[in-house]
């Protein structure tokens, strides 16, 4: 069952250039013509090497920073700022130490004006979205584990329904099983309310996983060097890596990563097509 | 407050009067160079019944309390200035140093000569030299405001207003609360200082008065253990507050 290209949530970038100004007042270009289109309800998996502009990316959609080139749109209307049909979990929980992880999740709805009964009423909503002990929504940040500030986090960025959700890293910092919980946790969620998904990873598998597509950038500036489609039955279960579909998008996703280690652009293009066709 | 932490305040206070009482009868000096620990004990609770410490103490007080509160109130406006823009740093914190530079001391007389000698001077007086250290806290403070948090306020759409009520105050705020608790000890001295520059009522002006026309040596301690009681009663109203605000981060 896919979702794709139904509904709202549909992301679109076109050309996306941006850049830094680094120290000393040169420039630093982090990402350089980024094109890519998720239809709306669409889960977008995008890996690439350390620093080469993967929060860089999401921060231009969330609104946070605008390209130098190139636009980013929402259901056909460029994202001219922060949006609150877009929710965003960074790679740390981010929470504010000192409130209590109900008034974390409901923070969202307190800027946007909302009454405390509502927010309470959308607390307990939130919580059981994100399947929260509701006997830890009293404690702060500091007295959690890292797996439930995760989903304090998580639960936040779904507060106001946004119609696509941008995650950075979000497990990262948990141990192996957790993480494949959390991955499945996330496709349950995403089989209810069938947001856009557009997540940042290190991890292959967890890649190979969660997503439709799996785009995988280059070192900085980062530009897409492929856009690999995951053909795995839906819903999936943590089996659905033993599939041997999966098996090969893995090795073609990492076949693209390692390709990307500091060789020049051109041989690297023809090196990385080359493994293309030997691989589909 | 835990019985151990009581108990150690009990000793300390009981070997502070043993210490005192010692050196009183191992030197042999006369009570009106050092009296005796009783005899300084007897005069407090007979100053207290007769009512010659009151209305000194009434006095100080409001002062104290008034200096305080607009020395904090401006605080924190120049604190979140200072904080957050580079210009009101710039031209502010030259004068902010030169006043600090001149001691409280050289500049009451010239104070009390502007304000005159009541409640006025010695407000402006303690107001002032609360004003740097909390400042100085609150500028802390606001810098120190985690830039990511900043970053999720943005990414949530907060306003100015709600970005200084949801995420600067409460980051700043043991800072403040920090600063403050130098501040109100601060302010003690600052309306003292007013006094004896020139008042006619206050436990500065109680303290000349044992000490000249009233030539009362045991007053003037009893006096000086009064001043010292409303320094550790608001410095510790300053800790209950800060319990209250920020105590189970
Ligand atoms: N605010 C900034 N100012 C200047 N340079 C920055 C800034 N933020 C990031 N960079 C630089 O931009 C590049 C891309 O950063 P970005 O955080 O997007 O990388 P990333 O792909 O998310 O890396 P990682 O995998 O380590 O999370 C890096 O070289 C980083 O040093
Ligand atoms: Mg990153």
């Amino acid at each position: 069952m896919s979702l794709t290209g139904h509904g709202p949530g549909a992301v679109r970038l076109r050309d996306l250039s941006f850049a830094f100004v680094a120290r000393g007042g040169g420039s630093l270009p982090v990402l350089d013509g980024v094109d890519l289109a998720i239809p709306g309800g669409g889960i977008v998996a995008l890996v690439g090497p350390n620093g080469c502009g993967k929060s860089t990316l999401l921060r231009v959609i969330a609104g946070l920073l605008e390209p130098a080139r190139g636009e980013a749109l929402l259901d056909g209307a460029p994202i001219d700022g922060p949006d609150p049909r877009i929710g965003l979990v960074f790679q740390e929980p981010r929470l504010l130490p000192w409130r209590s992880a109900a008034d974390n999740i409901t923070y969202p709805l307190e800027l946007a004006g909302w009454p405390a009964a509502r927010r309470r009423e959308r607390l307990a909503a939130l919580s059981d979205r994100v399947d929260l002990d509701p006997a830890v929504t009293t404690s702060r940040p500091a007295e959690l584990s890292g797996g439930t500030r995760q989903r304090v986090a998580l639960a936040r960025a779904l507060a106001l329904e946004p119609e696509v959700l941008l995650l950075d890293e979000p497990f990262s910092a948990l141990d192996a099983l957790t993480r494949e919980r959390f991955d499945l946790e996330l496709l349950r969620l995403w089989h209810r309310a069938a947001t856009t998904i557009v997540i940042v990873t290190h991890s292959i598998p967890e890649a190979v996983l969660i997503a439709d597509r799996v785009v995988v950038l280059s070192a900085r500036p980062a530009r897409i060097v492929a856009d690999i489609a995951i053909d795995l039955a839906r819903p999936r279960t943590i089996e659905a890596l033993d599939d041997p579909a999966a098996g090969r998008a893995s090795r073609r996703i990492r076949a693209f990563l390692e390709d990307d280690d500091g060789e020049p652009t051109e041989h690297r293009t023809t090196a990385a097509s080359v493994r293309t066709e030997l691989a589909s | 407050m835990t019985r151990v932490a009581a108990l150690s305040i009990v000793v300390a206070f009981a070997v502070f009067v043993l210490v005192w009482k010692a050196i009183v009868v191992v030197s042999g000096l006369p009570p009106f160079i050092l009296p005796a620990p009783e005899t300084v004990a007897i005069r407090f609770v007979g100053a207290w019944r007769d009512g010659t410490i009151e209305p000194h103490l009434a006095t100080t007080l409001v002062e104290v309390g008034l200096g305080f509160a607009v020395g904090v109130a401006l605080a924190l406006i120049a604190g979140y200035g200072l904080a957050r823009s580079v210009w009101v740093e710039r031209l502010l914190s030259p004068y902010l140093v030169a006043a600090q530079a001149i001691p409280i001391l050289a500049l009451a007389p010239l104070l009390v000569w502007w304000f005159g000698n009541g409640l006025l001077s010695k407000v402006v007086i303690a107001a002032l030299i609360v004003f740097f250290p909390v400042a100085v806290a609150t500028m802390v403070g606001i810098r120190s405001v985690d830039a990511r948090l900043l970053e999720l306020g943005r990414s949530l759409r907060a306003t100015r207003r709600q970005v200084l009520l949801t995420l600067e105050i409460p980051a700043a705020l043991p800072n403040i609360l920090g600063g403050m608790r130098v501040g109100v000890t601060l302010a003690v001295v600052g309306a003292l200082v007013g006094e004896w520059a020139g008042a006619n009522q206050g436990l500065g002006v109680l303290i000349n008065l044992a000490r000249g026309s009233l030539f009362d040596i045991p007053l003037m301690f009893a006096t000086l253990v009064t001043i010292a009681l409303v320094g550790i009663v608001l410095y510790l109203m300053v800790v209950i507050l800060e319990r209250r605000l920020v105590g189970n981060r």
